[in-house]
């Protein structure tokens, strides 16, 4: 057991995990499950990829090379210190803020949202995509300075933390990645240990808003994609017309799937956005219910380590922060899976590693990273 | 204090977000365990409707249009064959903007407003969905590149392939042969559900004509293909097909020489020319003038082009040749024929023709045409010099003699008075009129003073050029009449001909006169061509005979024929008796006719001629139908080489 002088002198020697022995302390501090996981699940993205971009191997090349610089990424994040994400969160929150309005201002518009940033010599980016690691990053430093669960007064700093860049993304129009953030957000609060009591009657209020907000405050595409869900084939030439197929991508393959590059739908694209959003269904179509199961398993296993990090963090900010990110992950996941399916009404999110986009799988690893760089730079505390 | 406080409260931190994590582990759980078992639904236990709606998106299947059967002369000239063509077309369902794409198609390439206006209509008769319509037919290699370049500004609009029927002949047997169109709605509905489901990859049926009457022949069995589309409606593949069956090859009895010669000889004239082989009652050549390009019809004849056909006032789309007239003179035979029969007369009877004939009891003179230029009459005259001299005298005392009811009687059985055609379903049956006709279609009783006029074919009587041509056939047949018929034979897989054996009906011949009465009419209609002038007789040539003489040109075979002319208004005549001739009006100028035939033992031609208010039937239409038997029985006759195809460019 270490003692407390040790520690202080901030020795790099234990900057590492008690249990393995040996280990170098130069050595990259990487999570090898976790990365196998990620790894696996890249590589039957590409497959996947390939197929619904109906061959292109242009497109799979550029997506490996996203892939590859993402776990580049990742690795270069997993090495800084937790400390260095905990004393720079608001920093970085008060950064991130700042850049999403000069998006606003400055931003392009890509699909009827301001929310991407060209800067010269650097691929166009998103900024709110990293406010999903940004805000519970803020979230959990303030709230490691407190004892959980969170009081009242620091309820509401969370409430202004997470609505701030929130607003700020609705106001580019881009209500999915608004919604996507307050829930990274909402999380953490939900991690941290808010009351149950808050938690329900907040779920309440928002079900017993939501017909005021559908009658007053939807657009007309946000009510056309609720109607739609409920009943697609009340235009399904249009609005019905992506679910319908997707789902007759999904149904069709059958447990067994059509074989890879072979499902009808994909290929004779039935599917649209087949490469992107929808990408599930051509999975489904060509790999059946096995490759569904398999891409659900490869997710939980990424999820259990997630998990299995998060429980053994040890402090509050590397739980909340750790947990929150994996939450999100799933719930990025599930979302797709079951907006692809027709389980939920359509919201633009991809398939996170599967769909075709570098931002997003670069900001997802980004994630990866602040969880590696919390499992493998642990202190020796007291017990 | 204070550190022991944190460490406390670090152990409850823990806790709380241990508990806080099974919490969302169990959410995580539920949901996924939802999203399985919805996958597990949509894939497994509604699989068979998925995988069936999937087919359905990509599986089409397109009927595939039988190639139009061939049609051939007697001597193997195609007069209609397919040609390809390049059409545009539209599959409404994948055309996403189609006024968007119309005002980019009409800057590209030449397209109408009535071209947008035939394609609606055609639109709404289509009957498969997702199928292609046709939106302007014969692209020219230019449009067709302009449409390429614009190709991807045009969603649902492609080029496409098509054979359609082509006429090399153009006018030549237009009326004969007919012409395809487009189907109208009409007809589809008026097809039963095996003819429509056979129709489904055809655009144009048989409208008139040969393509009308074997059109069930001509079509074929439609064949099917199963194509996987992509949600473009491009076709990726061809997974099934069943070949279609084309149309049946058809040999038609006409000689396309002969008919050209025919259409020669008639030059600008309007009227008619039918010519039968009166062994086989097969037609040979059957002319109607003015005539038209049934090629304008194919692909649907645009409004200025009818409006241009129909300029001329002259019907160039009537069918003059199976439209029934009053056919003049040229009945004679026939009436003579029936007094014969009935014994009314024999050979050997002899009437005086003092130039007008009276009915008993009456006044009103019944005038011969010789009236006209002398007021002596023919004289003494039987029945063999009344034929060949056209006596009218003769032949009201005749007619008069036998009545109407014998007239009528016989008379059918020379084939008037019904369409007796096999294959020729449009022609009019014409007129033979009886008491009770007259009582059932004007509502008058038979009155005496009009029966002399049947006895000159210029009463109610009315025959088509093709029944003249087909009874004058019976003549030259020895008095057999044989059914008029278009086809001879099909043309199997194999490249041989099976001719095409029609019941023949004999039923309608049990009122035949003997062969020796036969052969007096038969000669004295070679005597109406042939019998020279006889100084000792006033008025015993031909009444042809002068027009031959004057020709110059001997005939170099037996030709046996009759003249007519047919009134086609009451010609005033004074109380003196003398016509008022002056001048007359086109339209209101006699129609000359003119029935003419092969006169040696066995026959091989028989030809009836009309030329509308041509005038007299000797000098108009006898030189015509003298050309129409020097084409046929005459070897190396210009008329015979002269069959060159010409090319529609259009």
């Amino acid at each position: 057991m270490a003692t407390r002088s040790m520690n202080r002198q901030m020795n790099p020697g234990f900057y590492k995990l008690s249990g393995r022995a040996g280990a170098n302390k130069r050595s990259l501090k990487i999570d090898a499950p976790l990365m196998l996981s990620l790894f696996c699940l890249a590589v039957y993205g590409l497959m996947v990829l390939f197929s619904a971009s109906g061959e292109n191997i242009t497109d799979v090349e550029r997506q490996a090379a996203a892939i590859v610089v993402a776990f580049v990424v990742m690795i270069g994040i997993a090495q800084f210190e937790v400390d260095f994400f905990r004393r720079g969160a608001l920093l970085m929150y008060v950064g991130g803020l700042g850049v999403l309005i000069i998006t606003l201002l400055f931003g392009s518009e890509v699909n009827g949202a301001t929310a991407w940033l060209d800067l010269p010599g650097l691929p166009s980016f998103q900024p709110s995509e990293l406010e999903k690691f940004l805000v519970p990053m803020m979230l959990a430093s303030y709230m490691s300075n407190r004892s959980l669960p969170p009081r009242f007064k620091d309820l509401l700093v969370c409430a202004v933390i997470i609505l701030l860049p929130s607003a700020l993304i609705l106001l580019q129009n881009d209500t999915g990645t608004a919604l996507m953030v307050a829930m990274s957000g909402i999380f953490t609060v939900l991690l941290a240990g808010i009351s149950w009591r808050i938690v329900f009657s907040g779920a309440a209020l928002l079900i017993m808003a939501s017909p005021a907000w559908y009658i007053f405050l939807a657009k007309a595409h946000q009510k056309n994609r609720i109607l739609t869900f409920f009943d697609p084939y009340r235009d399904p030439t249009g609005a019905g017309y992506n679910i319908i197929q997707s789902q007759i991508a999904i149904g069709s393959g059958g447990v067994q799937g059509k074989g890879w590059l072979n499902g009808a739908q994909s290929q004779l694209d039935f599917i649209p956005e087949s490469n992107t959003d929808f990408i599930l269904a051509v999975l489904a179509e060509e790999f059946g219910l096995l490759g569904v199961l398999f891409l659900v398993t490869l997710y939980l296993a990424v999820l259990a380590r997630g998990f299995y990090i998060a429980l053994t963090a040890q402090d509050s900010f590397g739980r909340l922060l750790a947990g929150s990110i994996i939450l999100t992950f799933f719930f990025y996941a599930f979302v797709n899976m079951a907006m692809v399916s027709g389980l939920m009404p359509v919201v633009g999110l991809p398939l996170p590693l599967v769909s075709k986009g570098g931002t997003s799988i670069v900001t997802l690893l980004i994630g990866f990273g602040i969880l590696m760089s919390i499992h493998t730079h642990k202190r020796v505390l007291p017990r | 204090m204070a550190e022991k406080f944190k460490l406390n409260d670090h152990e409850r931190d823990t806790l709380i977000f241990n508990r806080r994590m099974i919490v969302a582990g169990v959410f995580i759980f539920l949901l996924i365990s939802a999203l399985i078992a919805w996958m597990v639904y949509l894939q497994v236990y509604r699989y068979d409707y998925f995988a069936a709606r999937s087919d359905g998106n990509r599986l089409h299947s397109q009927y595939v249009a039988p190639n139009r059967g061939l049609i051939y002369d007697r001597n193997g000239v195609l007069l209609a064959d397919n040609r390809p063509i390049f059409n545009l077309t539209v599959v409404r369902e994948t055309a996403s903007n189609l006024d968007v794409s119309l005002d980019l198609l009409r800057s590209v390439i030449d397209l109408s407003d009535d071209d947008i206006e035939q394609y609606r209509a055609r639109q709404s008769r289509r009957a498969v969905p997702h199928t292609s319509v046709p939106l302007r037919y014969q692209l020219s290699e230019e449009e067709m590149a302009n449409i390429a370049v614009n190709q991807h500004l045009l969603p649902g609009i492609a080029v496409e392939a098509q054979l359609v029927r082509h006429y090399p002949f153009r006018e030549r047997a237009s009326h004969a042969i007919g012409y395809v169109s487009e189907i109208n709605k009409d007809e589809m509905t008026a097809m039963d559900a095996d003819t429509a489901a056979n129709y489904r990859g055809t655009h144009q049926i048989g409208k008139t004509g040969i393509e009308k009457t074997y059109e069930s022949l001509l079509h074929g069995q439609v064949g099917y293909e199963t194509v996987e589309k992509n949600n473009r409606g491009q076709v990726m593949r061809v997974l099934d097909r069943t070949d279609p069956i084309p149309g049946r090859d058809i040999v038609l009895h006409m000689d396309s020489r002969l008919q050209a010669a025919a259409e020669k000889a008639l030059g600008d004239k309007r009227g008619a020319v039918v010519a039968i082989d009166p062994a086989t009652g097969g037609v040979l050549a059957m002319v109607s003038k003015p005539g038209y390009d049934p090629n304008l019809f194919v692909t649907g004849i645009s409004r200025a082009q009818l409006a241009d056909l129909n300029r001329s006032g002259h019907t160039p789309l009537f069918n003059r040749a199976i439209a029934s007239r009053v056919p003049g003179s040229t009945i004679k035979p026939f009436i003579g024929l029936a007094g014969l029969y009935h014994e009314t007369i024999t050979p050997e009877t002899v009437i005086s023709d003092p130039g007008y004939f009276r009915l008993q009891g009456r006044t009103r003179p019944y005038y011969d045409w010789t009236w006209w230029v002398d007021k002596s009459g023919h004289g003494a005259i039987d029945l063999r010099r009344a034929i060949y001299q056209s006596c009218n005298t003769y032949f009201y005392q005749l007619a008069v003699e036998l009545g109407i009811e014998k007239i009528h009687d016989y008379l059918l059985t020379f084939g008037f008075g019904e369409n007796h055609a096999i294959d020729i379903p449009e022609a009019s049956g014409g007129i033979v009129p009886s008491e009770a006709w007259k009582m059932e279609n004007r509502g008058e009783i038979w009155y005496p003073g009009e029966t002399p006029y049947e006895g000159i074919g210029n009463g109610i009587f009315q025959a088509t050029t093709l029944q003249m041509a087909a009874a004058a056939a019976a003549i030259a047949n020895h008095g057999v009449l044989r059914q008029p018929r278009m086809l001879r034979g099909t043309i199997g897989s194999d490249g041989e001909e099976t001719d095409v054996i029609f019941p023949d009906n004999a039923a309608s011949q049990q009122l035949l006169p003997s062969q020796e009465q036969i052969e007096l009419v038969r000669n004295a209609m070679v005597d109406v061509v042939n019998k020279p002038y006889d100084s000792e007789h006033r008025r015993h040539e031909g009444s042809a005979y002068p027009v031959l003489r004057a020709s110059g040109e001997p005939l170099l075979y037996p030709m046996g024929g009759k003249s007519g002319t047919a009134q086609v208004v009451q010609f005033q005549v004074d109380s003196a008796g003398n016509r008022d001739d002056g001048e007359v009006a086109e339209q209101f100028r006699t129609h000359a006719m003119f029935i003419a035939f092969d006169a040696s033992e066995h026959s091989r031609i028989a030809v009836a001629v009309f030329v509308e208010n041509g005038g007299g039937g000797g000098t108009v239409a006898f030189p015509v139908a003298r050309a129409v038997l020097d084409a046929y029985l005459v070897p190396e006759q210009d008329t015979f080489t002269e069959v060159s195809v010409v090319h529609n460019d259009h």
